[in-house]
């Protein structure tokens, strides 16, 4: 057989099945119809407008948005000295240390809510709301830690150690040689925990309540009750959303080489 | 390499004793919750959960499924990966791409999407009607079926990814010298290919596997009730039956698969490392 034609029946063959469920989605949120069909009944863009005006997924949004970023800074704050005394001390225990923070991506995320909710917010009384946000940064922080050691490890200890010698204190030091040099690897970070977070399902399961639920559960709540297009014209729109993104991330700071 | 091992320390512990007060502390405790019984320390709810037959069938179809959705990606992965390195450097990183992509997107939105394509008044069985293949529309939805397409289309990217970079690090001639020397695809594959690329196998295969096995939103969305695995086992008996001590047991499956997961993972990564 042609081995340039088999490649290519593999690859669209491989592609249709990856990525064709999303174009139907994107036409099935184009319907002018009141029921989630493909193909498409009639052209329309209301299901689009519609997404902005149902009141709880306007709620649930600002839930994610908020998660993502605060939760991602958060585990910056908590992982970038971590990555840089990783990296530049000899920690006693080092590999305890990095055994306990990247344990979060070991156990799922389902667990870790039940957890949480079962003997944090129940017994001592914290509320959904601050629960989700610690679950949220307990989640980010091993990426965190992880995208920028790699970048920290990169970073020759010389340039330090002149600034030492130049006169610069220790803080003095990071904040002028070892910041600027691992941006592109902080930015990376924070993209990858934003579009970690915001995906996130599992976890906010069981730490959601009334008036506090984040969008992806909104959205299977939503969908629970309601078979019209909306969710797909949602779904179509979160997509772009996080592709924009992260081709943005590509284009700018190389998002590849950290990840 | 500073020297000074109280300011390392003291970066450290803030991470570590939020990761362990917050996240392995209620954790550990979840998990003790199967040990307890009103006569002391046990492991009877052990004996108990998979004594429950329908405990069992789900379990068994847990394993069943990521088994088979690692084994059918591995198959496809083969085919597409070796697909993609064999084309022109140029299009190899937008065909990298296209295939990476869908892992960017919401897991909602992408189980989503099959909802729209099984479902009762579905694309495919529209098809199906249409062509006359059957009369009344079959049931796809709420089956293994659905679960399996669904969690092969989540993860399958991750297969692909694994063994791009697996060939990439194949010696570029050793195909092509085993075609000249007579060998046939069968004998290619088998002889060169696959213990070539035996690590990128493993590693892709470990996280489809383990990734299959800790599903929650496919098989909540696409198998429902009718087909529970783990996850949703968990789900529905802490929210239906307040049942913790089966929470904690089926907790601690995932847990323990997981972390045997990522042992093998990183045994692999010092592995060659150090080669």
């Amino acid at each position: 057989m042609n081995s340039r034609l088999s490649t290519w029946i593999i690859l669209g063959l491989t592609l249709t099945f990856l990525i064709g469920p999303f174009l139907i989605i994107i036409a099935a949120a184009l319907s002018a119809g009141n029921n989630l069909a493909f193909p498409p009944q009639g052209l329309s863009l209301k299901w689009f407008i519609k997404v902005f005006e149902v009141e709880s997924f306007r709620a649930s949004f600002g839930v994610s948005i908020f998660l993502a970023i605060f939760g991602t800074l958060a585990a910056l704050v908590l992982g970038v000295p971590a990555a840089y005394a990783m990296t530049r001390y000899r920690v006693p225990g080092a590999e305890t240390v990095k055994l306990i923070v990247s344990s979060p991506i070991i156990v799922p995320g389902i667990i870790v809510g039940l957890a949480l909710l079962q003997y944090l917010v129940i017994p001592l009384g914290v509320g959904i709301g601050p629960a989700l946000f610690l679950a949220h940064t307990a989640l980010i922080l091993p990426y965190a830690v992880r995208v920028v050691s790699a970048s920290m490890e990169n970073l020759r200890v010389d340039m330090e150690e002149a600034a030492l010698l130049l006169g610069c204190n220790r803080f003095g030091a990071f904040r002028r040689i070892v910041l600027p040099n691992i941006r592109g690897g902080v930015l990376a970070a924070f993209i990858l925990g934003f579009v970690t977070s915001f995906n996130q399902v599992p976890v906010s399961l069981f730490l959601s309540g009334p008036g506090l639920r984040t969008l992806p559960i909104d959205m299977i709540a939503y969908m629970e009750i309601n078979y019209d297009p909306s969710v797909a014209a949602l779904s179509a729109l979160l997509a772009f959303m996080s592709v924009g993104i992260v081709f943005a991330a590509e284009r700018f700071i190389g998002l590849s080489r950290y990840v | 390499m500073f020297e000074n091992r109280a300011i390392g320390l003291a970066l450290v512990l803030p991470a570590a004793i939020f990761a362990a007060a917050l996240f392995l502390l209620p954790v550990g405790i979840l998990l003790s919750e199967a040990f307890q019984t009103e006569s002391g320390w046990s492991v009877s709810a052990y004996g108990e959960f998979f004594a429950s037959p329908r405990n069992q069938t789900v379990f068994f179809r847990t394993l069943k499924l990521a088994s088979l959705v690692a084994g059918v990606s591995a198959v496809i992965g083969y085919a597409a990966a070796f697909a993609i390195v064999n084309l022109p450097a140029s299009s190899r990183g937008r065909m990298f791409g296209l295939v990476t992509l869908p892992l960017m997107i919401s897991p909602v939105a992408r189980t989503y999407a099959w909802l729209v394509i099984l479902g009762r008044t579905g694309f495919v069985n529209k098809i199906l009607v249409d062509l006359g293949i059957t009369e009344t529309p079959i049931r796809i939805l709420f089956t293994e079926t659905a679960v399996f397409i669904g969690l092969l289309q989540l993860f399958l990217p991750l297969m692909i990814i694994s063994l791009v970079s697996a060939m990439e690090n194949m010696p570029r001639d050793a195909v092509p010298a085993a075609r000249i020397l007579g060998a046939n695809w069968l004998q290619v594959f088998v002889r060169v290919i696959l213990p070539l690329t035996r690590e990128g196998l493993v590693i892709g295969g470990t996280l489809v596997f383990t990734g299959s096995m800790t599903a929650y939103i496919t098989p909540a969305i696409l198998g429902g009730s009718k087909v529970l695995m783990l996850e949703t086992l968990l789900y529905q008996r802490v929210t239906v039956a307040n049942d913790f001590v089966s929470a904690s047991v089926i907790a601690m499956i995932l847990i323990v698969m997981s972390f045997s997961a990522n042992l093998l993972l990183k045994r692999l990564a010092t592995a060659r490392k150090s080669r």
